[in-house]
């Protein structure tokens, strides 16, 4: 076969071989050659007309040509010009010195006939040949590569060739065939089809090949063919011949040509990376190591080996070393990153603190084990106006975050997070009503002013630009004098602005905290972070009513001193300075005083009037109402003392209905610590109230108190009853002192003393007098102690009795004598003696 | 009698030798912690051989014992600054190469940068006790070294650190040297120091 190339146009048709013998008249002596037929066409003269295409097949169209192509079997000293003359049907004659002829593209089916001449011109032998039209075949001339670029750092090649589109009919499909070739003995490394459509144009067409084999290490080879499917043609296709091999030559090529290839590149986990050393001529390599492991060579010239790494491990941050050892000391190496590529971002979510900034936030997912700068990089874009920023990241935080421009009239941002590195790249999108996503910034500089005990203005700024929506804003209000509670105001939003708010219904003088948070009003999002704690106290306002009153005549009835309680903080609405004591009788003011804080007490000489009594306390915003009371103190008969019942946290009273009491009764009691005078302290209870249990803080265990009962009369107060009691008995603190009176030899007569009250510690309810034999021997345990069967118990219960004759004791011999003293609370520590009877009426001494 | 023959001057050239030989062995002790963490966060193998680094100054000299206290000194200098700069770019290759990835190289790096400093204000001072003032550095920056491949950087780095512990073992030997013949004493000694 052969092929020409007339205007650029490089195609032939081919007839096949076998199908030309059955043409071959059967009858006459064999041809001395076998002949295939060609047919050259002008194709650039087509058009996408069909009609058009038609004229390819008319006579008329002298573009179309066969060749002929006939193989003699004389020899060649033969075949010298004219060898043969070509006659077609229509005795068109071509002459030919070579085994081929051009002649017109037939119609349908044509004869020719071939007549071989000699060289002097004589006639050696003539054929006639059918030729069809369906037996020609259509064969492209080869492609022509217009460049072959290698991109070392990818390992990839570029090829380039032109489709020569512009000589064929618009809609063909062509099939391109490439095949890339390695290393010096031009070993296959891959063949691989393009299919195109030749669109009446000469495209350029690209195809890209990554090599698994760094190109520096070896030389690579490309050659190209195609075949072009020409329906319009009615004989066999067939694939062009190979273009001529482009060669991208390996460094080994290179005179001084050397490395390890490839540098510094990043790959995916599990990846099968080549990689090569190219050295000098003379030089050996040693081994070549991945990491900490040898691998075995595998030579690809004599100035280049590799090794192949297969499925290979994720590396650390510092990367995998490739180290190629050669004679001589001489190394060279190469760093190798393996990781991940980028995770698809986890948890995008944006929103706005202030509508100057959208702050997108997201977690990175699995680690890619790369860093720097082939760490992942972030870039937000923004689809609706086309804008998109890149994403400083912090790659060893969990989670990102990145900023994006509010923009003009943009309520609804689309945005696409894109995360790349060497090995690949993920996105995440995300759509967003930015109304709708407001966290406000946290609000600031809160200040509180105000000029009323009951309210106070609070004011912010929030540093961001809310002019279009409405802010909800939650102040938390916190005293020590009530619960916690939260006040919710919607407002308009502002634009950098500050923000107001009056607080009401506050309680005067009391130091109240508030922050304050915000969020969109009318879409919900998140609240902003609490704003500091500001401290605020409210103004003073008047005490809300006057103390607790009391009043006692001196012993000797011509003064009487005024007692108050101080006001509740509730009740004080600020701090009291004073308290203005009046006495008044029948509007007639007998006696003023103020008395400075922090009295609570004062005297008055009233001699032996009466008065009515007025105190007032004062706060620096004013005075409170009276209290009242008068010093009137009605008789008395027949006051009795009762027992009080110790309650354990408080003591327990109670008294008679007395009717004629209208205006309820005062308990009065008096705490009395160390040598301080007593201090004088009350209680009062409505008229229906017979009962009550007395609580202090001041009452202690083992104390007795003293309790007066008073009922009140519009004419003055009288004194009902006293009672004494115990918040809790206890045991006393020690015996009472005793001594023996006298002994005999079968009696003991003791006595002993009366005990105090505050060595009581309770209402004494009786002694306690053990006895038994027992020498006095400190070595020795104590008698009553250790379960003596001999011990005897007296138990006094008649107070008044302080003397006791113990009888029917063995003369000369020594007792053990123990006295003890017992309230409800129990026992208290024994005293003890020891005697020993006398004998024959003999006087005994106490050893004691 | 010049100012460096005074007994205060031998004294406190004495004690800025003495300091200096503390500082080179504590100097010698922390670089041979910073080789066996360079080494492990680098992937080498610790026993890798490596050529001789353009920039690298070289601890090995001929005819050492014949230098004069002058020359050690200055050669202790231009030394120790070469090795400022070769770890300043070392921390800046390993900062862009490890981040903050990297807990131990990084503080490391920079402390032993801190060390050589020092090192160096304390030649500096021992100079001008030599009644001689320091050379100045170069004033113009060096031209910038070619590119290295990342295996290259770090072969350098493990060259650099090696010597640098060379080093550190030459200036305890000069310091000696120094501290034994006194300050001014610009002429070599007649014998060399034992080892």
């Amino acid at each position: 076969l052969t092929s020409f190339l007339e205007d650029g146009v490089c195609s032939y048709l081919k007839l096949p071989f076998g199908e030309q013998k059955k043409n071959v008249d059967e009858s006459k002596p064999p041809l001395p050659f076998s002949a295939s037929y060609f047919m050259f066409n002008k194709l650039s003269a087509w058009s996408r007309d069909r009609k058009v295409q038609s004229k390819l097949l008319t006579p008329a169209d002298r573009s179309s040509r066969v060749l002929f192509q006939f193989i003699s079997s004389y020899q060649p000293k033969y075949l010298l010009n004219p060898l043969c003359l070509f006659c077609d049907v229509l005795s068109r004659c071509f002459k030919t010195k070579e085994e081929r002829v051009e002649i017109p593209v037939p119609e349908s089916s044509t004869t020719v006939k071939i007549t071989t001449y000699s060289i002097s011109g004589t006639t050696f032998a003539t054929r006639h040949f059918e030729i069809h039209k369906k037996d020609i075949s259509f064969v492209p001339l080869a492609p022509h590569i217009l460049s072959l670029t290698p991109d070392f750092s990818t390992s990839t090649l570029t090829l380039k060739w032109s489709d020569n589109g512009s000589a064929f009919p618009y809609g063909l499909d062509a099939s391109w065939e490439i095949e890339v070739l390695r290393k010096e003995t031009m070993e296959d490394v891959t063949r691989e089809t393009y299919n195109s459509k030749l669109i009446h144009e000469d495209i350029i067409h690209s195809w890209n090949w990554k090599s698994d084999m760094p190109l520096e290490c070896t030389s690579h080879y490309v050659k190209i063919r195609r075949y072009i499917n020409i329906t319009q043609f009615d004989g066999p296709k067939d694939w062009s011949d190979w273009s001529p091999v482009e060669v991208v030559p390996g460094k080994d090529t290179e005179p001084n040509g050397s490395g390890l290839f490839p540098q510094d590149t990043v790959v995916a986990v599990g990846s099968n990376v080549t990689f090569c050393c190219v050295h000098k001529e003379g030089q050996q390599i040693q081994r070549m190591s991945y990491g900490a492991k040898d691998y075995p060579l595998i030579r690809l010239s004599s100035r280049s080996s590799a090794i192949r790494v297969l499925n290979a491990n994720a590396s650390s941050a510092s990367g995998t070393n490739i180290v190629c050892t050669m004679s001589e000391d001489w190394m060279d190496g190469a760093v190798l990153f393996v990781g991940y590529g980028p995770d698809v971002p986890k948890g995008l979510s944006c929103e706005t603190s202030n509508f100057v900034i959208i702050k997108c936030t997201w977690k990175p997912g699995r680690a890619t084990g790369l860093y720097k700068v082939r760490g992942t990089k972030y870039s937000l874009t923004e689809s609706i106006s086309g804008k998109n920023v890149s994403c400083e990241v912090n790659e060893m935080k969990k989670k990102h975050v990145c900023g994006f421009p509010v923009l003009a009239d943009q309520k609804t941002y689309s945005f696409i997070l894109g995360a790349s590195n060497p090995i690949g790249q993920t996105e995440a999108s995300l759509l967003v009503d930015l109304n709708q996503r407001v966290n406000p910034e946290t609000p600031e500089k809160l200040t509180a002013s105000g000029n009323s005990s009951t309210s106070v203005h609070l004011r912010w700024f929030i540093n961001g630009s809310f002019a279009e929506i409405r802010l909800l804003c939650e102040i938390e209000i916190s005293s020590g004098r009530s619960e916690q509670k939260v006040h919710n105001v919607s407002m308009p939003g502002g634009k950098f602005s500050n923000y107001t708010v009056q607080l009401n219904a506050l309680h005067p003088y009391t130091k109240y905290q508030f922050r304050v948070r915000c969020s969109a009003a009318d879409h919900f999002w998140r609240w902003s972070d609490w704003s500091g704690t500001l401290e605020y106290t409210t103004l003073e306002a008047p005490p809300t009513r006057g103390p607790d009153i009391w009043r006692e005549r001196s012993p000797s009835g011509k003064s009487l001193r005024i007692f108050w309680k101080p006001l509740s903080l509730s009740e004080a609405n600020g701090k009291i300075v004073s308290h203005e004591v009046s006495c008044y009788l029948l509007e007639e003011s007998l006696e003023y005083k103020e008395v400075m804080e922090p009295s609570n007490s004062t005297e008055i000489k009233l001699g032996r009037n009466d008065c009515v009594i007025s105190v007032v306390a004062k706060n620096h915003a004013g005075s409170s109402p009276p209290s009242r009371i008068t010093s009137v103190e009605l008789p008395s008969d027949n006051v009795k003392t009762d027992r009080a019942v110790a309650m354990g946290n408080g003591i327990y009273i109670s008294w008679n209905s007395f009717p004629n009491m209208t205006c309820g009764y005062i308990v009065k009691w008096c705490h009395s610590s160390g040598s301080e005078p007593c201090s004088v302290d009350w209680q009062k209870f409505p008229s229906n109230t017979t009962d009550a249990v007395i609580k202090s803080a001041l009452f202690r265990p083992g104390v007795r108190y003293n309790f007066s009962l008073y009922g009140c009369k519009s004419s003055g107060y009288q004194l009902l009853k006293n009672v004494t009691g115990y918040m809790k008995e206890l045991p006393p603190k020690r015996a009472p002192n005793f001594t023996v009176e006298e002994t005999s030899s079968d009696s003991i007569l003791v006595k002993w003393e009366d005990m105090s009250i505050e060595d009581c510690q309770g209402f004494l309810e009786g002694y306690r007098l053990s006895f038994a034999k027992g020498e006095k021997d400190a070595l020795k345990p104590r008698l009553l102690e250790s379960g003596n069967p001999e011990l005897k118990v007296k138990n006094i219960t008649d107070l008044t009795k302080k003397s006791l004759k113990i009888l029917d004791l063995q003369g000369k011999t020594s007792y053990q004598l123990d006295l003890q003293a017992y309230t409800a609370g129990g026992l208290s520590p024994p005293n003890s003696l020891y005697v020993v009877t006398k004998e024959d009426c003999k006087l005994n001494i106490p050893i004691n | 009698m010049a100012a460096a023959d005074t007994p205060s001057a031998v004294l406190r050239h004495h004690d800025l030798c003495s300091r200096g030989i503390r500082l080179a062995r504590k100097m010698r002790s922390d670089v041979t912690d910073l080789l066996d963490i360079y080494v492990e966060r680098q992937g080498l193998d610790a026993s890798i051989s490596v050529a001789a680094v353009d920039g690298v100054p070289t601890a090995a000299v001929e005819r050492w014992a014949e230098q004069t206290g002058t020359q050690r000194l200055l050669d202790n200098l231009a030394a120790y600054r070469a090795f400022h700069a070769l770890l300043a770019q070392m921390l800046e290759e390993q900062r862009e190469l490890l981040g903050d990835t990297d807990a131990e190289l990084g503080p490391a790096l920079a402390a032993m940068l801190l060390q050589v400093s020092a090192f160096i204000y304390h030649l500096e001072e021992l100079l001008e006790m030599e009644s001689r003032g320091s050379p100045a550095e170069e004033g113009s920056e060096p031209p910038a070294p070619p590119r290295l491949s990342l295996f290259e950087q770090k072969l350098r780095g493990l060259r650099v650190l090696r010597e640098l512990a060379q080093w550190a073992v030459r200036s305890v030997r000069d310091l000696r040297q120094l501290a034994k013949h006194g300050p001014g004493t610009g002429t070599a000694p007649g014998l060399p120091e034992s080892q």
